[in-house]
């Protein structure tokens, strides 16, 4: 079964993923930063055991766990392919999830709510992001007591997620905006519409390869479908602006672009050793050197899955050992030559 | 020397605006000049998750000193039954207890839950299944008194037809029901 990140879709030049995260909590419960371990063992274990009914009914291979049976670079390879947040790696505390075979669906359990159920489809989708992650919230709602209320509707920890629960995002991939130094202003202007954009790993991380997310800041007073609507007109623009960029910056500089796509295909090809930072950047050239057919590969590949690859816990678990960080550019390096398809 | 604009505290900053070549010179206290101007006196914290949450309880908080500070007013006393949380240690902390601190602090809770996200109630998805309290006493009714319910809501919505239909309605069972007597 192909994972969302390896099939080829809609809007996929600027718009990689779309994601639909519902924070959800159980009545009998405290709120996880109040629990203790005892309760933490036991809420996991309640949760975890929903696993059957959601391969049941949702037609998916479910797997879960407890987090603390997973080893260093298991962890750090999911938090790099999104599936799990780094709060719920490093809590001390029991933590579990549920996890579907195609990485769809994925449902933290006691990391700051009791359940985070997160849907991702590849490329502008987030329609359908919202009915996996609701059909999802529909089967536990069944099966566990979760709490909700008339007035405020889902009750979550922190007052900034009340209500819908819901925080819906977009990871987009802007060179053109980037290199012309507008993701500022973008920012400020996509906050008077109650939109955040952010670094690729969330709250508070920088950019790598010009890749951010573009998500909802507000969880109380809009239905799910206004708050999508909302954060759908703002992608489209800026994608819309996005392209403009990149088709100006081309008409522009045609050689130069096209030179520093062939030189980035060149150090990734042929390096020895390479930084995740550097393939970071060198792939986004790629990335926007195949988007706009500057060059063409002999077959079908997709930057974005060979930009989780290259990230430390994903090389380490496709190397299947810790190493040093030398030893790691050295297998980066021999892992993009290997990928990296034929020029045609 | 105090501060120029809340005169209680020393001023340790030097303020100077130039507007449409007009300038000005203003003494700031430390905390004014942060309210008023773009001085950042604290460094930024490295942590995000510390700078969320000191940020929401600042926030929080400074809704809370405003109401508290006002003459004749009571700071609220409120605490959780089901956690035993208080309504401070929730400011402080910037996260609710419980699903029950809702509940107990609701009275509070709006104008709060308004500062951070613009609205005080849910309009969003409804679980199936779900049963509020008005449903579960409209569920006891009979026929008659629920669409008597439904006819005086329709009319504190303006919802003219709707009422018509349902009075209709209930002229309707009346009727039979004084038939079959």
């Amino acid at each position: 079964m192909l994972k969302w990140y390896e099939e080829n879709v809609p809007d996929g030049d600027v718009v990689i993923s779309s994601r639909v995260r519902l924070a959800r909590n159980l009545e009998d419960y405290k709120f996880s930063p109040l629990l203790d371990e005892g309760e933490a063992v036991k809420l996991v274990d309640q949760v975890k055991g929903i696993t059957s009914t959601l391969a049941e009914e949702d037609h998916r291979k479910y797997y879960s766990c407890n987090i603390k049976s997973l080893s260093d670079i298991d962890k750090a390879a999911m938090v790099e392919r999104h599936i799990v947040s780094p709060l719920l790696v490093d809590k001390e505390q029991t933590t579990g999830l549920i996890l579907s075979e195609d990485e769809t669906v994925s449902i933290m359990i006691n990391e700051e709510d009791h359940l985070r159920i997160q849907a991702i489809v590849g490329g502008m989708n987030l329609e359908k992001a919202y009915e996996v992650a609701n059909h999802i919230d529909d089967l536990a709602y069944d099966k566990l007591k979760i709490a909700y209320d008339e007035k405020y509707g889902y009750m979550t920890s922190c007052p900034t997620n009340v209500g819908t629960g819901m925080r819906a995002s977009c990871m987009v991939f802007l060179p053109a905006l980037s290199a012309a130094k507008l993701i500022q202003k973008l920012i400020e202007e996509v906050g008077r519409y109650g939109v955040t954009i952010r670094g690729i790993y969330g709250e508070g991380t920088k950019s790598l390869g010009s890749i951010y997310q573009i998500s909802n800041q507000k969880t109380l007073g809009n239905s799910e479908r206004e708050i999508i609507q909302n954060l759908n007109r703002i992608v489209d623009q800026v994608m819309k602006q996005e392209r403009k960029r990149r088709e100006y910056m081309l008409s522009l500089n045609t050689d130069e672009i096209e030179d520093q796509v062939y030189r980035a295909y060149g150090i990734l090809k042929y390096a020895r050793q390479i930084t995740p930072d550097d393939a970071m950047t060198l792939l986004s050239q790629i990335k926007f050197g195949a988007d706009s057919g500057l060059i063409k590969f002999d077959r079908e590949f997709n930057v974005h899955k060979m930009m989780m690859g290259v990230q430390p816990g994903s090389l380490q678990w496709t190397l299947g050992k810790n190493v040093g960080s030398t030893t790691r550019d050295k297998s980066r390096a021999e892992y993009i030559s290997k990928e990296l398809p034929r020029l045609i | 020397m105090l501060c120029d604009r809340c005169k209680l505290r020393d001023a340790k900053v030097l303020y100077t605006e130039i507007i449409n070549g007009a300038k000005s010179e203003q003494h700031l206290c430390e905390e004014c000049a942060t309210d008023y101007t773009s001085f950042q006196m604290e460094k930024p914290l490295l942590n995000s998750d510390m700078t969320l949450n000191s940020l929401l309880s600042t926030l929080l908080g400074a809704y809370h000193s405003n109401t508290a500070n006002k003459p004749g007013e009571k700071k609220p006393d409120l605490v959780c039954d089901k956690c035993n949380t208080s309504y401070d240690e929730f400011l402080q902390r910037g996260r609710f207890g419980c699903s029950g601190c809702y509940k107990s602090f609701n009275n509070v809770l709006g104008k709060t839950l308004r500062g951070i996200q613009g609205a005080e109630a849910h309009t969003g998805k409804r679980p199936k299944g779900f049963m509020s309290q008005a449903d579960n006493i409209l569920k006891d009714l009979s026929e008659e008194e629920r669409l008597s319910f439904e006819l005086q809501k329709a009319i504190e919505n303006e919802e003219f037809e709707e009422a018509a239909r349902l009075r209709d309605i209930i002229r309707h069972l009346k009727k039979e029901e004084t038939n079959n007597a």
